[in-house]
């Protein structure tokens, strides 16, 4: 997993964003034990305790779960991964959108363009390769 | 407790003020960023904690005690330049470090020096200078110390090296110390830090975490460093 | 910890002074042969030999004792002032243990190098007849000496014993004065060698301007006068008060030495 930050965010908000891109394309797949956060930390070269803080996160969202003595582990639960999914599009979606609207695109062109750049296949929401 | 704790710390070098009335606290389990520009008072503060100079006035404490024998074995210290002996082979330098230090982890030490290729015959002087550098810093990260005082450990180094050597900071690290690293180069150790301390001619300028300055300011340290010492 | 410091101190400076006592052996059993057979020869190339190797012996011996002077100042210097006593210093040791790790490892290389040269100085002499008369006229001497001995009833052993402890105490006193210069010089933030070494001269010369005001006043108080006279010392009780006196002068110089180089390591420390 490559992990790559900006500037503009908290550290640890950009840890969760990441791991969740990680349990969400099958980089952490359903039901794996997650490394420890120490090798987790230096992995990405962040603070064990930023690392920490954003596990916790992914914890209270239910993403992540721990069990006292193993470890951490990816939630099972699928119908929850595809939810995190969809957050994760749609965020996509919005931020392409507003930039569409500044350059000073209409809703149907913007439509019109993705279905040429997908070669006229319906196209929901998969945001295409941003 | 406090780590390392500041109260008033004045130093000064005849008429040279190097540092004016600092207090700050460092608690355990941080890792600490002294940021500030070259002769901002950052090495002085490391060697005042260190006991290697002593306060003009004002109080400098490490776990609660003055800088001494006592507060040495708890402090774990990397100079700002490579002061290993260098007629030592690398298996002399251990017994050296575990003879002096009871909470020296001989066995992490040996398995990084292994990972450098570095052989146990080998002597420091026939080291090249980075490798001597790491070697310094794994007799520095292999101790479980309270209190790691790291003197620009990434100051003049590759890209490669400087990642090799926060890694090792982060992976070596006891969770129940405190690690203060002074440097310059803030952009590359942002990502490691809980907290940073600014100085500028020896006086402290602010003492913040870095993710109330990322949300509140909507800046990244390094950005905020400029902003703040921008000449 | 004390322990632990001699331990790292012998290493570091028996890696010098071992093999250069080895060199001063070979030395002088090359001098040994020399003297027994190489010289005066009809083939001039061998007499060649024999004055090199009598020679190598001469500049052997010089090394010897040079070295553990050199390594004495510079283990201090290098290990404590310059770029190591940023580790050393900051080890979970006493500055006195560091001091007395350091003259305990002098003095031990001191007496070893008194020792070795010697042993070696035995080594050319054995058994070559000149060397052999020598020091039969060396007995004579000493059994001349012990005549006279008996005639001013002299302890000799006792006077002896105090001479090389006077020696011994004026080398570890010698050790301070130079450990106290270094210290002293190396608190200033610019020329810490020239410092160092103007200090060495200003001890020097302050233990001069003492030691002979210490003599002025026992003239002019008329002390010494006092001293013979009333006390009645004997002349041998005379030297026997003045070894003491002198070892006691000894301890006192070397204890304020001491003093000021523990200050200036503790207080006034100024590493760059």
């Amino acid at each position: 997993m490559r992990w790559q930050f900006s500037n503009d965010a908290p550290i640890y908000t950009q840890l969760i964003r990441q791991i969740k891109v990680g349990i969400v394309s099958g980089g952490f797949p359903p039901g794996e034990r997650l490394p420890s956060v120490r090798d987790l930390a230096t992995e990405a070269g962040v603070n064990p305790n930023t690392m920490q803080r954003a596990l916790m996160e992914l914890e209270r969202d239910g993403l992540v779960y721990s069990q006292r003595t193993a470890g951490r582990f990816v939630t099972e639960d699928k119908a929850m991964i595809e939810t995190a999914k969809r957050g994760l599009a749609e965020r996509h979606i919005k931020t392409f959108l507003e930039a569409m609207l500044n350059l000073g695109f209409q809703q149907e062109e913007i439509v019109s363009l993705l279905r040429q750049e997908t070669g006229e296949e319906e196209t929901n929401h998969v945001s295409s390769g941003m | 407790m406090s780590v390392l704790e500041c109260k008033d710390l004045c130093k000064s070098f005849g008429h040279a003020q190097a540092l004016d009335h600092v207090s700050l606290a460092v608690e355990p389990g941080r890792i600490v960023g002294l940021l500030g520009p070259n002769g901002s008072g950052k090495t002085t503060l490391i060697k005042l904690a260190n006991g290697l100079l002593t306060p003009s006035s004002g109080e400098i404490t490490v776990c609660g005690m003055a800088p001494g024998r006592e507060s040495h074995g708890l402090v774990s210290y990397l100079p700002e330049r490579t002061s290993i002996p260098t007629w030592m082979t690398t298996t002399q330098l251990l017994d050296f470090y575990g003879d002096f230090y009871s909470d020296f982890r001989r066995d992490a030490a040996e398995e990084m020096l292994a990972h450098l290729n570095i052989q146990s015959r080998q002597r420091i002087k026939q080291m090249s200078k980075g490798t001597r550098e790491k070697v310094q810093l794994i007799m520095v990260m292999s101790r479980a110390a309270k209190l790691y005082l790291l003197d620009e450990p990434i100051g003049g180094v590759d890209p490669a090296t400087r990642d090799y050597i926060l890694s090792t900071i982060i992976g070596n690290y006891d969770p129940e110390a405190a690690v203060v690293i002074s440097t310059h180069l803030i952009s590359d150790v942002e990502k490691v830090l809980d907290e940073v301390i600014f100085i500028n001619q020896g006086r402290l300028v602010l003492q913040s975490s870095v993710d109330d300055i990322r949300e509140e300011k909507g800046m990244s340290v390094d950005e905020l460093f400029r902003e703040v010492f921008k000449c | 910890m004390l322990r632990k410091l001699l331990k790292h101190e012998f290493r570091a400076t028996g890696r010098i002074m071992l093999p250069l006592y080895l060199i001063l052996l070979v030395t002088s059993f090359g001098a040994n042969l020399s003297a027994r057979g190489l010289l005066n020869t009809q083939y001039r190339i061998l007499d060649v030999l024999g004055v090199l190797l009598v020679m190598a012996f001469g500049i052997a011996i010089c090394a010897v004792c040079v070295m553990s002077m050199v390594v004495m100042v510079q283990r201090f210097y290098k290990n404590l002032l310059q770029d190591e006593g940023y580790v050393m210093l900051t080890l979970p040791v006493s500055v006195h243990q560091h001091i007395w790790s350091k003259l305990i490892v002098s003095a031990v290389w001191f007496a070893l190098t008194l020792g070795m040269v010697i042993l070696a100085s035995c080594i050319v002499a054995f058994d070559i007849d000149f060397i052999k008369y020598f020091f039969q006229g060396l007995g004579e001497l000493f059994g001349e000496l012990r005549h006279v001995e008996a005639y001013y009833a002299i302890n000799g052993t006792a006077i002896a014993l105090e001479f090389v402890v006077l020696c011994f105490l004026g080398c570890c006193a010698m050790c301070l004065m130079f450990y106290a210069a270094l210290a002293v010089g190396h608190s200033f933030a610019n020329h810490k060698m020239a410092w160092s070494v103007a200090w060495f001269f200003i001890f020097q010369f302050a233990i001069n301007i003492l030691g002979s005001a210490v003599i002025i006043f026992a003239d002019a108080t008329g002390l010494d006068y006092f001293l013979t006279n009333y006390i009645h010392f004997g002349f041998m009780a005379g030297i026997h008060a003045a070894m003491i006196f002198m070892i006691i002068c000894v301890v006192v110089y070397g204890a304020v030495f001491y003093g000021v180089t523990t200050f200036f390591l503790k207080k006034r420390l100024n590493l760059e």
